[in-house]
């Protein structure tokens, strides 16, 4: 491997990274209060294309990222009534939440075809052009679009969120014991009610990142292509940590940035092999890692105020 | 279950377990299509022309109907496939992996003249096929049982393996692709590998009854069985089916591998009854919705029957929608998984009922107001 394919991919693994992070982070808040927000795959695909859509009709992507949030909001408000309030099981609540943003990207993407091969507004990198051409921190950094500083400074601060302040002690405490977090006066309901609207929030920026960030168009059919189960793992394999779950998803993004160079590098191994490349290291990943993560003690648990 | 139902809920037996079985689903499903209509009427189009004509699309001559019965094939397979899982509790989402596997199977036996008589030939296609599906189901089974890898996460991403690896053998220098093609594809299947074709000018294969004849002996194996009292109790109470002396590591691992063989002859049927080729996207969206189809039928063998011919009836419905009314096909997508967040999230669920009952100690304390809310365990 050449010193430019190096440095090419180290570039991509961070910008493929970028999105995976975004969407750990809000993930990592909700799980540790004990909700799964499995919907996070359909919420990025919702996201992603909420993203394009209004980037390509406004021109603005201050503006598609604000409304993208919104739809966040939104979803996540959804996932959490039927998975909090309506006390259902969390799995089925997000696998038909990812069939629904399927069904529902698919069916408003053919209306909006028009906009299928023309690129939008893109992301704009952080820095300025002089800055790009610096030898080796170009390419890798101050080339980067916003979006990517933002995922990589983002799970420090999440980090500061859950560890060092009142109400990540609370998120925290409803994940592993919701009765005693109840007893001292915490509104259990309600701190589950934010950290899945967070996590909704965080999965339709990633889905925007992916598509406004890296790709710049929206692809029919589910282009998100199991990105939010990466999530769900990398959440898995970094330990319900925000910065360890960041690492994760990079070493995940790694592998599709990988992927993608390799196809192109014209290698032994056919291209198919190459795709499976970050499926089958989460895989490997989830089984090696798994048994050595705390569990948040009602992970995937129903909460209900009346058990003692 | 049945005597905690009918003496917590509703006394009279019968009703109270037609009651609890089948009213949330149909409200549920009823919920569901009223939002949908609500859906097309904003699109613009009347929702009961937009009906009408789904109605039509599958209900309105013999042929239509054909194709109801084409679409429920590979749905009750993977719908029984994951509502055994849901009996045992654990959730076998990789449909479409196993029906890959199974493609893969019955073409590595299917493409070369074996000169067997077609009889020989097609039993063998469809077994390997549930051979491959099984195997795969392996992977996943094993990693939850033994290694506690959650299993929605692991068969999801070895579906993706699964698509890429059916890609990479259709591709063009392996054995089985077809020369020259633009996208690739298997060869055709040999003739003797094909399953018969059951009515005339349609596409009608024996599929669909072979599904429902399998939904039927699930429902024997899971009630009336000691593999199936296994498996129930293992998804009840996964604690007490341990105490009492199940393996139940073994036992979801059997029955993972199970979904995955019945995932994997649906898609050796799908291949030799339809397809006829192998190729990468010939499943797109089964596995979600064989999900749907478990889920609606409250992971009961005989439900799966009844929710395959609402999903199939929606999505063959659905294309003669899009083309009369110009609503885009994916709609029906967005209704079943309406349909099936409003089953789950309406009306009474089972956890609590089962905990009150399950907990002599508790049983003291509740009263009737307990039986609503409550969490879903068992869907």
């Amino acid at each position: 491997m050449s010193y430019d394919m190096l440095i090419s991919w180290i570039q991509a693994t961070l910008r493929w990274s970028a999105p995976l992070i975004l969407v750990s982070i809000g993930e990592v808040f909700s799980e540790r209060s004990g909700i799964i927000n499995m919907g996070i795959e359909g919420i990025m695909l919702s996201g992603a294309l909420c993203g394009i859509a209004i980037s390509f009709f406004t021109g603005s992507v201050l503006l598609s990222v604000l409304i993208t949030m919104l739809l966040g909001v939104i979803m996540g408000i959804i996932v959490a009534f039927l998975t909090v309030s309506r006390r259902t099981n969390q799995v089925v609540t997000g696998l038909m939440i990812n069939m629904l943003a399927m069904g529902g990207t698919n069916l408003l993407f053919a209306l909006l075809s028009e906009s299928r091969h023309t690129r939008v507004t893109t992301m704009p990198p952080l820095f300025p052009e002089s800055w790009h051409g610096i030898p080796l921190i170009g390419p890798i950094l101050t080339q980067q679009p916003v979006s990517t500083w933002i995922a990589l400074i983002l799970p420090f601060l999440a980090g500061i969120v859950l560890y060092k302040t009142n109400w990540g002690l609370n998120v925290r405490a409803i994940g592993d014991h919701p009765q005693a977090a109840a007893t001292a006066g915490i509104s259990v309901i309600k701190i589950k009610y934010q950290t899945v609207i967070i996590s909704g929030i965080f999965a339709a920026l990633g889905g925007c990142v992916l598509t406004l960030g890296e790709v710049g168009y929206f692809a029919s059919g589910g282009m998100t292509a199991g990105r939010g189960f990466i999530v769900l793992a990398a959440v898995v394999v970094g330990g319900w940590d925000p910065v360890r779950t960041a690492l994760a998803c990079l070493v995940f993004g790694a592998a599709d940035a990988a992927q993608l160079r390799f196809q192109a590098m014209d290698s032994v191994v056919p291209y198919q092999f190459l795709q499976m490349l970050p499926y089958l290291a989460t895989v490997i990943a989830l089984t090696i890692m798994v048994k050595y993560s705390r569990v948040p003690k009602t992970w995937g648990a129903a909460y209900d105020q009346r058990d003692i | 279950m049945k005597t905690i139902k009918e003496s917590k809920f509703i006394r009279v037996p019968f009703i109270g377990e037609l009651f609890l079985g089948g009213a949330r689903p149909i409200l549920g499903i009823v919920l569901g299509l009223l939002a949908g209509g609500v859906l097309i009427a904003i699109s613009g189009v009347n929702p009961l022309t937009a009906y009408w004509a789904m109605m039509q699309g599958a209900f309105g001559n013999l042929q239509s109907f054909t194709n109801v019965l084409v679409r429920s094939s590979p749905l009750l397979l993977g719908g029984i496939g994951v509502a055994l899982g849901i009996k045992a509790g654990v959730w076998n989402t990789g449909v479409e992996g196993y029906m890959y596997l199974g493609a893969i199977g019955a073409a590595v036996v299917g493409i070369p003249a074996l000169s067997l008589p077609p009889v020989v030939h097609i039993i063998l296609t469809l077994i390997v096929g549930m051979v491959f599906g099984a195997i795969w189901g392996l992977i996943p089974g094993y990693l939850r049982a033994y290694r506690g890898v959650n299993e929605v996460t692991a068969t999801i991403m070895l579906n993706y393996v699964a698509m890429y690896l059916t890609n990479w053998l259709v591709s063009e220098p392996q054995p089985l692709a077809e020369f020259g093609s633009f996208y690739p594809m298997s060869k055709l299947l040999q003739e003797s590998a094909q399953l018969p074709i059951l009515m005339r000018g349609t596409s009608l294969h024996p599929g669909a009854f072979i599904g429902i004849v399998i939904c039927l002996l699930f429902h024997f194996v899971l009630f009336y069985t000691p593999f199936g009292f296994r498996t129930r109790m293992l998804g009840a109470n996964p604690n007490a089916a341990r105490y009492s002396g199940v393996n139940t590591n073994k036992q979801i691992v059997l029955i993972m591998m199970s979904g995955a063989m019945l995932g994997g002859l649906a898609g050796a049927i799908e291949v030799t009854g339809l397809k006829l080729r192998v190729y990468m996207d010939f499943v797109s969206g089964v596995g979600y919705e064989s999900v749907a189809v478990a889920l609606l039928a409250g992971g009961n063998p005989l439900g799966v029957i009844a929710a395959t011919f609402f999903l199939a009836f929606l999505k063959v419905g659905g294309t003669t929608m899009s083309i009369q009314t110009g609503i885009g096909a994916p709609m029906t997508d967005v209704i079943i998984a309406l349909c099936v967040l409003f089953v789950i999230g309406v009306g009474v669920s089972e956890r609590r009922r089962l905990e009150n009952v399950h907990d002599v100690d508790k049983t003291e304390t509740t009263d009737a107001s307990d039986i609503k809310g409550g969490e879903e365990n068992v869907v």
